[in-house]
């Protein structure tokens, strides 16, 4: 065996790629470059470039069809001075915080009862995640519907279950505070399944052995799952919650469907914000400082993560 | 395994389980109910005496007639398709190719090529799609496949290449160093001896990938016009939401023909997105 | 009407009629094709039209392949954004309310095509000129108008004495008062959608007196006493009258609501009525005989400031950036020959009144008499942005839903006064730009 492994040596040390273009792969550094190429030129083209022309556009006073000339940071400016802006920014911060905290929680605590196992477990795991799936502005209508003052479904069970009487069914999508309640409940509904099967998929990687001796040492399911359980997932769990959080911040079609922001724009988002200024009223410029706006804030809250994860990562 | 008293199974499992099943999958029966509803029963109000939400006597298949013959609605999702699978098959090129040199290799830059490419995934949409519709018209590909094909990759790959690093960092170098011991090139070590031993991850991500771009609205609004070339999501909204008039029963067979055939493929898949995904966040 | 006579139509057809007189289409036009982005029509039949016969019409007529679009009307605005941005795209879009002012400095002039047939066709009413036209300029022509009436249920408000609909808010707060006690109260949203809030709330606030601005469209003159009355009486009128539930409705809510018997009246198209009619299975009374017998139209009420409505003038933009602006103002000026767009019309059935007044004399209104209040619609509408004009800030005030957020808010328990100083302020950040 070793000799045979020696013998591999040497062909490796001697045996060298044909051809200029192999041996330039052959270079780390070459080959790193090549391989990022694709990436780079895509993202180039189709990001790098659109976002600096993004950034031009929120520093002018382009509106739809004239180009417009610099002028700072007066977009910003106004921004700040803007009540409906600073409540989208609010709405966007709560919205993100409670949505995402509620589908790690159920999202962990429904990993947990699938990590067992039980008849049908496969094809449970397959169509929990049909919520994912289905285009969001469709499953958007139905919940439209099922929200619905007229229609409502859930108003009609609660009733039956005699939790409230037709003359106090529950304006869902009408009063501000169940409208945002609304909101998030569709969001978890969307996310959950990916927070549980990813973190199912983290479960798994827990050998049972490490339970097992946790048991033997006296441990309750609790304390089991707070020293044992719990650190182990950490790091599947922060890059779940990284990927989470922005997409949920930058969430648009659920609330532009839903709400259109009202009512009194309560629900109203960054991107449903920067959609009804920079296409609805035609200030470009305007849409774009808040776009852009959502992205120092964002950066922030990924490098917390980020640096957290790192850290996680390295104890 | 399920061990304990009947009374401890049932409160914390059965139950919680249930409840789950309900939350998450009652919005798919009531698309199912709504579909095949007649619409005399369609208008009843919550309130109503007659209000059987959780039923019909009278199914009709109508609405789903109506949706594939008189709109599009198979040639959208045939589009859709194509547009998915292109636009996942170029993602996962580029976040395979790139997750590896930025896990595996040793280059000027890496750390902030890796996190360069991490920040394009928190530009927002919004920002992007009035900029790069320049971009489509000056590529000429305004109304065709590729304007979508191209575009969405620019979402996909910051997730797969992310997605893949994490993989590749899980896979020990020795697997490698042996191959290369072998006698095979970098090149080919990484194509034959890592790439197959990373098929979970790339699966996982490609199945994401592929769910976000199948969920895709505003390019898919704004790029394509021909009323052959729509996606699902776009095409069924314009095709049934006409001012205030909804055509709810044909709406709700949209979504449902619209993702259950997906389910159906990823229930083959899902173990191994599962395995997948563990992989990725290991490292 | 039957299909397009030839003779007939080089008779009408004016300036075109030369062209096709030479026997064939004019060279430019020869293989055109006009790329038309519309919204997905209230009426499918009319989409079928277009799409169908007027396309291979003009095909003959003119030689132009005509490649009609329908989108969601919500989803207009992006499209034209971005095809204005990159400087491609269709043809001619069809744009709602005073959306072409937005967009006045992309759009091809077309005063030629739009002066001939405002000419020929009685004139066009002044709201759909002020959306159109910029000075002199015509940077659109007008499609259509349409707009809104109360749709009631007359037996209902025959049980509680009203024999006709309430012609003041008073009457109407007390007719409402009485219906809702019976289940059945009025039925507004007041909520952020793009037609139906604006249309009654608009409305609302001219009635009592109130304004945006002053008539030089500059000067912001909501923060008055008759728009602080108007909040004041939107309240008792919302708790008393109305369903709670308008505050989450979007512009399909209360046809349904209607078509569910829930409501007793509310401020719509002709949707409602077409609808019931086309289904009289389907949509039943609680007696058990068809809805639409029992469906009227009537004006909202008035105040004391007046009795207005909110109509949409629908306009067709040239876009400049277009390479076939000639044929697309031959096209649209067959389209609005009297012929042609009496197809368009007629199966319309009275959805939408035309964008000139000939249109008032056509025969739809006399096919169904529930229908013909629409007739006059246009005559006493106002735009949004009254007493300036209809452009860009007014259209930032409408799509920022100010109005509505501010009889929103003091329905919510806001004071009267500081949701009026609320709209006041944003107005005044919109307009000082």
């Amino acid at each position: 065996m070793s000799l045979l492994s020696a013998a591999s040596s040497r062909a490796y040390v001697v045996r060298r790629p044909r051809g200029p273009i192999g041996r330039m792969l052959e270079d780390e550094r070459w080959l790193g470059l090549a391989l990022l190429a694709p990436t780079i030129i895509l993202l180039g083209l189709f990001v790098a470039y659109p976002f600096v022309k993004g950034i031009e556009l929120a520093v002018t006073n382009t509106t739809v069809g004239q180009p417009g000339h610099f002028v700072g940071l007066q977009n910003f400016v106004a921004l700040w001075h803007d009540d409906i802006f600073r409540m989208a920014v609010w709405n966007t911060c709560l919205y993100t915080v409670v949505a995402t905290t509620t589908k790690l929680a159920l999202g962990l605590w429904l990993a947990l009862l699938l990590n067992r196992s039980f008849r049908g477990k496969a094809f449970m795991r397959a169509f929990i995640l049909l919520p994912f799936i289905i285009p969001t502005v469709l499953s958007t209508f139905a919940w439209k519907w099922m929200f619905d003052p007229t229609f409502s479904v859930i108003n009609y069970v609660l009733l039956h279950l005699h939790l409230i009487t037709v003359a106090d069914r529950i304006n869902w999508l009408g009063e501000p505070v169940l409208a945002m309640v609304s909101v998030i409940i569709v969001n978890v509904w969307r996310g959950v399944p990916f927070f549980a099967i990813s973190l199912l998929a983290g479960l798994q990687t827990i050998s049972p052995e490490l339970h097992e001796a946790a048991a033997i040492d006296g441990a309750r399911a609790w304390a089991r799952f707070r020293h044992v359980t719990w650190p182990l997932l950490l790091p599947v769990t922060m890059v779940i919650m990284l990927f989470s959080v922005i997409q949920t911040f930058a969430d648009f079609q659920l609330v532009y469907v839903l709400t259109g922001g009202g009512p009194a724009n309560t629900t109203q988002l960054f991107a449903t914000y920067a959609y009804q200024i920079g296409i609805g009223t035609g200030l470009l410029s305007q849409g774009a400082a808040i776009s852009l706006a959502i992205f120092p804030i964002l950066l922030l809250v990924v490098i917390v993560q980020l640096v957290y994860i790192r850290r996680v990562e390295t104890v | 395994m399920i061990e304990g008293a009947r009374w401890r199974r049932w409160s914390f499992f059965y139950v919680p389980v249930t409840a789950f099943v309900i939350f998450l999958l009652f919005p798919f029966y009531w698309m199912l109910v709504t579909a095949i509803r007649p619409d005399r029963e369609l208008y009843k109000p919550w309130s109503s005496p007659l209000y059987q939400p959780f039923w019909t006597l009278h199914p009709t298949f109508q609405h789903v007639h109506d949706l594939l013959t008189q709109t599009l609605f198979s040639t959208w999702m045939l589009n859709t398709m194509i547009i998915s699978i292109a636009a996942t098959l170029i993602s996962l090129f580029c976040g395979l190719f790139a997750g590896y040199a930025l896990s595996r290799l040793k280059f000027p830059f890496a750390g902030s090529i890796g996190t360069g490419i991490f920040i394009t995934y928190l530009v927002p949409q919004t920002l992007l799609f009035i900029p790069l519709s320049d971009i489509i018209r000056n590529f000429h590909l305004g109304d065709t496949p590729w304007a979508l094909i191209l575009t969405y990759p620019t979402f996909l790959v910051p997730f797969c290449t992310w997605l893949l690093m994490g993989y590749f960092k899980s896979i020990p170098k020795e697997l490698e160093e042996c191959a290369r011991i072998d006698g095979a090139t970098r090149w080919k070590a990484m194509l034959f001896i890592v790439f197959p031993v990373a098929l979970p991850g790339i699966l996982s991500a490609g199945i994401f990938a592929f769910t976000l771009s199948w969920n895709e609205f505003i390019y898919a609004l704004v790029f394509l016009s021909s009323p052959t070339e729509k996606t699902v999501s776009v095409g069924v909204t314009s095709d049934l939401v006409r001012g205030d008039v909804f055509y709810w029963g044909q709406l709700m067979a949209g979504a449902l023909l619209g993702s259950i055939p997906v389910a159906f493929v990823y229930s083959f898949f899902v173990e191994h997105y599962v395995s997948g995904i563990t992989g990725s966040v290991k490292g | 009407m039957g299909r397009l006579d030839r003779r007939r139509f080089l008779q009408l057809s004016g300036g075109v009629a030369a062209v096709i007189a030479s026997g064939r289409a004019p060279a430019y036009a020869q293989q055109t094709t006009l790329h038309w982005v519309r919204w997905s029509d209230f009426v499918p039949a009319s989409d079928t039209l277009l799409k169908g016969k007027i396309t291979e019409e003009c095909q003959k007529a003119l030689g132009i392949k005509l490649q009609l679009e329908t989108i969601n009307a919500n989803d207009i605005q992006a499209r034209v954004t971005s095809a204005i941005q990159s400087g491609n795209g269709p043809d001619i879009i069809f744009a709602l309310n005073n959306w072409p002012q937005l967009y006045s400095t992309s759009l091809a002039d077309v005063s030629d095509v739009a002066e001939e047939i405002g000419h020929e066709q009685g004139g066009y009413y002044p709201i759909s000129k002020q959306v159109a036209t910029v000075g002199n300029k015509w940077i659109g022509v007008p499609w259509a108008i349409g707009g809104g009436l109360v749709a009631y249920r007359k037996s209902w408000f025959d049980e509680i004495g009203y024999h006709t609909f309430p012609d003041t808010w008073e009457k109407l707060q007390d007719a409402g008062k009485k219906l809702k006690a019976k289940g059945t109260p009025i039925g507004q949203a007041l909520s952020h959608s793009f037609g139906d809030p604006p249309g009654f709330w608009y409305p609302w606030l001219w009635s009592w007196g109130g304004k945006e601005v002053d008539a030089d469209g500059k000067t912001v003159a909501l923060n008055s006493k008759a728009t602080l009355e108007s909040v004041e009486r939107a309240v008792p009128f919302w708790n008393e009258a109305c369903d709670p539930g308008g505050l989450a409705w979007d512009d399909s809510s209360n046809n349904r609501a209607f078509l569910a018997g829930t409501i007793c009246c509310t401020n719509n198209g002709a949707s409602i009525y077409i609808e019931a009619k086309r289904k009289p299975d389907t949509y039943q009374t609680e007696k058990g005989t068809p809805m639409y017998k029992d469906i009227r139209h009537a004006p909202l009420p008035k105040g004391p400031g007046g009795q207005y409505n909110l109509p949409g003038p629908f306009t067709d933009m040239v876009m400049q950036y277009s390479k076939n602006q000639k044929a697309a103002k031959t096209f649209l000026k067959w389209v609005h020959t009297k012929p042609v767009f009496e197809e368009w019309f007629t199966s319309q059935q009275g959805y939408t009144d035309g964008a000139t007044r000939y249109w008032e004399k056509d025969k739809v209104w006399s096919a169904d008499p529930v229908l013909t209040p629409f007739k006059n619609l246009p005559r006493q509408g106002r735009l949004t942005g009254y007493a300036g004009p209809p452009g860009r800030a007014a259209a930032e005030v409408q799509t920022k839903y100010i109005i509505i957020d501010m009889y929103a808010k003091a329905v919510q328990g806001m004071k009267a006064q500081d949701a009026v100083n609320w709209a006041t302020g944003e107005l005044k950040s919109i307009y000082s730009v």
